[in-house]
């Protein structure tokens, strides 16, 4: 089977990879626009943030016989009768299938005065590819004010990082509520008192309208409020566009991306296929690296021979969930990356339709401290949820919503667990404790074994470790039995406690003495 | 060192007659001292004993060790099963020439590879051998595995591959008191091995222990109160952790890029592949938060010593290993102690925590379907020449590598498989996976034949019982989990007619025609090994029993290390591996790539709940041994499922009444425990039971492509409540 791959981003490369393990006839083409390896992207945010260093954004780079990458070259055209696609060196390939993952570009909106001929002024900048995040980190130790437009998750991630390496950040977002798509007011309103405190100024239902240079460099902005803000470096975080120039050129349905079905393939061609951002599946683009990967296994599994006559573990690939059954909602979990501001959503969050589901949405708001938690069920299984400044929370929802695991009777268990699970058994005096307390776990020696035990005459841990083997096991016991030996004899006033309290703190901090012998 | 019942450093027997021992259950092999009781109701007395594993601890299995010796259904004669069903005993010579003619006439007509061996991990290192000898030797078969294959195969596969030998822990256990930071990976020893919680005493005052568990188990709360770090991830993504914080290291300018270049190859692609599992990402699939992450990474980078730390240590166990991953999850979890530059550095290193009482040995000497004594490679033709000449046959006389213990016990009885088995040291039946399919096996069996201390589940289908000496009636040696060579010494007589293996085997071996090479002499059989290990990784050349007086000796011990041994001074053996190079080709430690991947049996629609297995303290392993002594029985009686509050509360459980348990492979049923200390999406059941409440009814047999594990640890489970039988009074609570 021969394939011609147009694109190499973390959701191409992996489907290459996959696939020549999978189907041992595979042979790959990959045409690979960029001129490095590939990367992962997710990670330019955190590069960004000064949170990871750049070498950790290369991607495994597996050279396979199989697989035959052409860095820098470009897909020009494609033949869809004759199944060929010419390349910019002018090589024409053959196909039996074609899959595009050439994935998204940044949306640069009209802002006056931004671009000159020679591209974007200095101190502007997108922020997708490796390029854009090594030219952003070169401007930050000459800058000192940075606006960064759209509070999307990218742009939270670009305006808390700035910030969190000294700059002075404004953030300002079309919208009233930030990451509008994923949050409601109140999580919205959370959120934006912890970008407060977090250095960050936020301006929402506003947009930048121009921006002012001086001496060939960015000086200031101006917002669509009338409002100038002085700035070395403006980022504009204001969404994607999908690469899908091609696509269309050759006539195949295109809508914000290239139009798929179920299968991956597009309806006017079977043999042409597309995956990750540049595809648009009936259920929507999230333009999460989730669902362009859940798609590369989707689409390696389908290709595979008898899919069905797999093992289990075999098909399970190296996705975290296997590909078979995933549920391609539940791929949308959003998580920002950003220092000190923990936002994660999941399925329904935000504004959604209550009406139509037996939904079931609790929340909980605790804005002071910047923390929001709403989480939605729907028969007996977490829906949605939105999760702002609680990160136990938020861990433990994703986990539990890709998983579709049965949540509590009463979802507010979900909120107030992880707060409640940090309850530490309450630590009781030996007074307090029963008689069948366990006290010796290691030997199961309770605490009316001990009394017992004193109250035969033992006076030392080491004589009660004699007669019970309490503490002789990992010895971690061994001060409480001083207590309990203390407790006994506090009421005759005699001099038991003495006795055993040097050798309480000697062991302590030292290995337990063994029943029948004594150190030194 | 003062020690009031008279045992000291280098302690054969005493004037008292008191003999220097360890303990028969785990491979931590705690220091006993034994005095013989003549007059007592116990034959024996047992004491801890000073010792660098225990420092004189025991848990209470050892304390009662005693006990199983006076267990009182004992085999004490060989039995034959009758026509009825029964068992009926019978003497030796009648046994043994059922057994030999049988065996003789399933070979002679079937083929040589009709007839199996399935071993043990408690057994000492002369049984091991003697075993693996028999097997090639005598039965000409190559199907030989043994239980150690349900325990460290994973962590014994990564640890050969990484670094070209596997002998547990590097290093003495008692180097983990200086460490700054101790990473302990789905291993329970608060509760499995208790004394080894003295070692972490060091990097517990220092915050620096982390556990990773589901459960809060006894060892993570060792962690409580500022001693260090408790993780719980969903179960069976152990690996996202370690892999996410991999990536941290390498992202944050962590790792040790001067031990890596110089001591390591392949690092390069390791910092590739976990580029993918940045630690937001990991999260979503461990549930634990991203930056809790980075605080466990920061913590081990700080503690090693390319910061200034004192040392770290990752030690795993079998919650990591008992995974169709589980051999990409302990490699992973060597890339992170690489990645720090920990292995073969004094003060810091790498190890899997055996389980097995001989876990260590049982797996070096030729239990294993694929290993020649020495821990050589059944394949290797250098190997199977020189061990052929030690043991006086051609190399072609030996068999080829057989296949793991879950194919090999799935096929017995079929086309493919074995018509005879012979099992030595373990009980399958209880701690196979998926045990109702092993029940299945045994029961399409030829023959039978069982060597057990008590009629434990799996001698109880035998057709064939041979009783067995076991820990006090013997001698031998054990290797424990740090590779130290220890003995094993005899204080009591065996009851009735009760023999050693090494006799049973000798007289097999007679009855099949090989009437010499097989000693009943532990000693002289130790002897041997060690000349049959020569030259291999577990090197035992160099041991003799005397040296073994003291401390024991930890492996490789090459015989030209006999010389420097005389002074008394020097140690013997090797205490720290690879502090020189690793025993690969290049003398660097291999980075190999791995990548995750959810159980094979992951939550789904209608078993939407983890189950996990496990250990609690009063139970050893199918608990054939424990579950006699009266004083650990009733301190843990019956099969249990613990359950979180919330679960409980959603799925109608009540404390103390049962549960119904069901999987893809079984049902099982056992009594509820309700405890806020496991995950509200996971229960969690001990495996040491037969019957109903068996756990391992309901586990995977689906197994690691490369060690052959079975997924022991994790698969999607239905519970319910079990109905009263008992009619309810109108009004009674809940």
């Amino acid at each position: 089977m021969r394939v011609v791959l147009i694109g190499h981003g973390m959701v191409g490369s992996r489907f290459a990879d996959d696939l020549v393990s999978r189907r041992p006839d595979a042979r790959v083409t990959v045409l690979a626009k960029e001129d490095v390896a590939p990367y992962n992207r997710v990670l330019l945010s955190s590069v960004v943030a000064g949170k990871s260093d750049a070498s950790m954004l290369s991607l495994p780079l597996e050279s396979h016989p199989r697989i035959d990458v052409r860095q820098g070259v470009r897909a020009v055209s494609v033949n869809r009768g004759d199944c060929t696609v010419t390349d910019s060196t002018g090589e024409v390939h053959h196909y039996d299938r074609l899959v595009f993952a050439t994935g998204s570009a940044a949306r640069i909106p009209n802002i006056h005065g931004i671009a000159t001929d020679l591209g974007l002024v200095p101190g502007v900048s997108v922020l997708k590819d490796l390029a854009d995040a090594e030219q952003i980190v070169a401007q930050i130790p000459r800058a000192r004010r940075a606006v960064v437009l759209g509070a999307g998750v990218l742009g939270l991630e670009v305006a808390t990082g700035l910030a969190s390496r000294g700059l002075s950040v404004t953030l300002v977002h079309h919208h009233g509520r930030l990451m509008e798509r994923q949050l409601g007011d109140a999580a919205s309103n959370v959120a934006e008192g912890s970008l407060g405190r977090l250095g960050v100024s936020v301006v929402t239902d506003s947009s930048v309208d121009r921006v002012t240079e001086r001496r060939g460099v960015l000086s200031a902005v101006e917002l669509s409020n009338g409002t100038e803000i002085l700035a070395d470096m403006l980022i504009m975080c204001a969404g994607t566009i999908t690469e899908s120039a091609l696509a269309r050129n050759v006539g195949l349905p295109c809508d914000r991306g290239i139009l798929v079905g179920d299968d991956l393939a597009s309806p006017a061609d079977p043999k042409v296929f597309a995956i990750g951002d540049c595809a648009q599946p009936s259920e929507g683009g999230t333009g999460l690296v989730a669902q362009g990967w859940d798609q590369a296994a989707r689409l390696v599994n389908a290709w595979s021979v008898s899919p069905g006559s797999q093992s289990h573990a075999a098909s399970q690939g190296s996705g975290a969930k296997g590909a078979d059954e995933m549920d391609t909602d539940l791929t949308n979990v959003v998580r920002v990356k950003a220092p000190g501001l923990d936002v994660v959503t999941m399925g329904l969050s935000g504004k959604f339709d209550h009406g139509e589901r037996e939904l079931r949405a609790v929340r909980m708001s605790d804005p002071s401290i910047g923390r929001f938690v709403e989480v939605v069920v729907s028969h007996g299984i977490l829906v949605g949820a939105t999760v702002v400044g609680d990160k136990v929370a938020a861990a433990e929802l994703s986990a539990m919503y890709t998983r579709m695991i049965p949540v509590p009777s009463d979802p507010a268990h979900l909120i107030i667990r992880p707060l409640a699970g940090a309850v530490a058994t309450v630590v009781t005096s030996v007074e307090d404790m029963d008689d069948d307390h366990p006290v010796c776990q290691c030997n199961s020696v309770s605490k009316g074994a001990i009394v017992a035990a004193v109250h035969d005459g033992c006076t030392t841990t080491d004589e009660v470790a004699r007669a019970t083997r309490a503490s002789t096991g990992c010895g971690d016991c061994r001060s409480l039995v001083g207590d309990i030996i203390g407790s006994c004899a506090a009421p005759d006033l005699d001099t038991v406690s003495s006795d055993s309290r040097p050798a309480d703190q000697s062991a302590a901090t030292k290995v337990p003495a063994l029943a029948g012998r004594t150190k030194g | 060192m003062t020690d009031s019942r008279g045992a000291t450093e280098s302690p054969a027997t005493t004037a008292g007659g008191s003999v220097a021992s360890h303990c028969p259950y785990c491979a931590l092999q705690c220091a006993q001292t034994l005095t013989p009781t003549p007059a007592g109701s116990l034959p024996l007395e047992v004491t801890g004993r000073d010792f660098p594993t225990n420092r004189g601890g025991m848990c209470q299995k050892g304390w009662t060790s005693a006990e199983v010796l006076r267990a009182s259904d004992r085999i004490t004669e060989p039995m034959i099963r009758t026509a009825d069903g029964g068992f009926r005993t019978a003497g030796w010579d009648e046994a043994l020439d059922l057994v030999s003619s049988r065996l003789a006439d399933i070979q002679q007509r079937y083929g040589k590879d009709k007839v199996a061996i399935f071993g043990g991990g408690g057994l000492t290192n002369e049984k091991a051998y003697l075993l693996g000898k028999f097997a090639r030797v005598v039965l000409q078969t190559p199907f030989i595995d043994y239980n150690g294959r349900f325990c460290m195969s994973s962590a014994a596969a990564a640890s050969n591959r990484a670094f070209g030998m596997d002998r547990g822990l590097g290093f003495p256990l008692a180097d983990l008191g200086g460490a700054d930071a101790v990473f302990v990976l789905g291993s329970n020893m608060g509760v499995t091995m208790p004394p080894f919680v003295q070692h972490l005493a060091g990097c517990r005052a220092r915050g620096g222990l982390i556990v990773m568990d589901p459960r809060e188990t006894v060892t993570a709360k060792l962690a409580r109160d500022g001693a260090g770090i408790h993780l719980a991830p969903v179960p069976g993504s152990d690996m996202v952790v370690v892999l996410a914080l991999t990536h941290i290291i390498f992202a944050e300018g962590l790792a040790d890029l001067y031990y890596l270049e110089s001591r390591a190859q392949g690092w390069e692609a390791i910092r590739r592949s976990v580029a993918q599992w940045w630690p937001e990402r990991a999260e979503a699939v461990c549930g634990i938060p991203a930056d809790e992450l980075r605080r466990v990474a920061r913590l081990l980078a700080a503690a090693a010593p390319v910061h200034g730390g004192s040392g770290a240590y990752v030690l795993t166990g079998r919650g990591v290993e008992q995974m169709s991953q589980g051999t990409a999850c302990v490699t992973a979890a060597i890339n992170l102690a690489l990645t720090l530059g920990l292995v073969g550095v004094a003060g810091s290193g790498f190890g899997p925590v055996t389980g097995q009482g001989n876990g260590q040995g049982g797996r070096e000497h030729g239990q294993k379907a694929d290993q020649l004594p020495g821990y050589r490679m059944i394949t290797d033709p250098a190997a199977r020449e020189y061990v052929a000449r030690i043991w006086g046959v051609p190399a072609d006389h030996l068999p080829g590598a057989g296949i793991p213990a879950v194919p090999m016990l799935k096929a017995l009885g079929t086309q493919e498989g074995a018509r005879a088995l012979l099992v030595h040291g373990s009980n399958v039946v209880v701690s196979a996976p998926n045990s109702g399919e092993v029940i299945d096996a045994l029961g399409r069996l030829d023959f039978l034949v069982v060597s057990d201390l008590v009629p434990s589940e799996t001698a109880m289908l035998a057709d064939v019982i041979l009783p067995v000496t076991q820990w006090a009636e013997e001698d031998g040696t054990m290797t424990n989990l740090e590779g130290r060579v220890i003995r094993r010494r005899k204080a009591v007589e065996a009851p009735g007619q009760v023999r050693s293996e090494l006799w049973i085997l000798r007289e097999l071996a007679a009855r099949l025609g090989y009437t010499t090479g097989f000693s009943d002499d532990a000693e002289e059989v130790f002897t041997e090994l060690a000349l049959a290990s020569k030259g291999g990784t577990a090197d035992y050349s160099g041991i003799t029993y005397p040296m073994l007086d003291g401390e024991g000796v930890q492996w490789p011990c090459p015989a030209t290390d006999v010389g420097a041994a005389t002074s008394g001074a020097t140690p013997l053996g090797t205490p720290r591996v690879f502090l020189d190079r690793f025993n690969t080709p290049d003398g660097r430690a291999r980075m190999m790539v791995v990548d995750h991947h959810a159980p094979d049996d992951d939550v789904r629609e209608g078993a939407p709940t983890y189950l996990v297995t496990g250990r609690v303290l009063q139970h050893y392993q199918s608990g054939a041994q424990t579950r006699r002594v009266e004083e650990l029985s009733a301190a843990q009686p019956e099969p249990f499922v613990e359950v979180h509050p919330l679960f409980a509360e959603r799925m109608g459980l009540v404390a103390g009444e049962f549960a119904t348990l069901a999987t893809a492979r079984g049902h099982a049923i056992a009594r509820v425990r309700v405890s806020a200390d496991i995950r509200p999406d996971t229960v969690f059941m001990p495996f040491h039971w037969a019957g109903p409440g068996s756990a391992n009814l309901l586990t995977n047999d689906v197994t690691d492509p490369i060690s052959g594990m079975p997924e022991f640890k994790v698969t999607a489970v239905a519970v319910a409540p079990v109905a009263t039988l008992a009619p309810i009074p109108e009004g009674a609570t809940a």
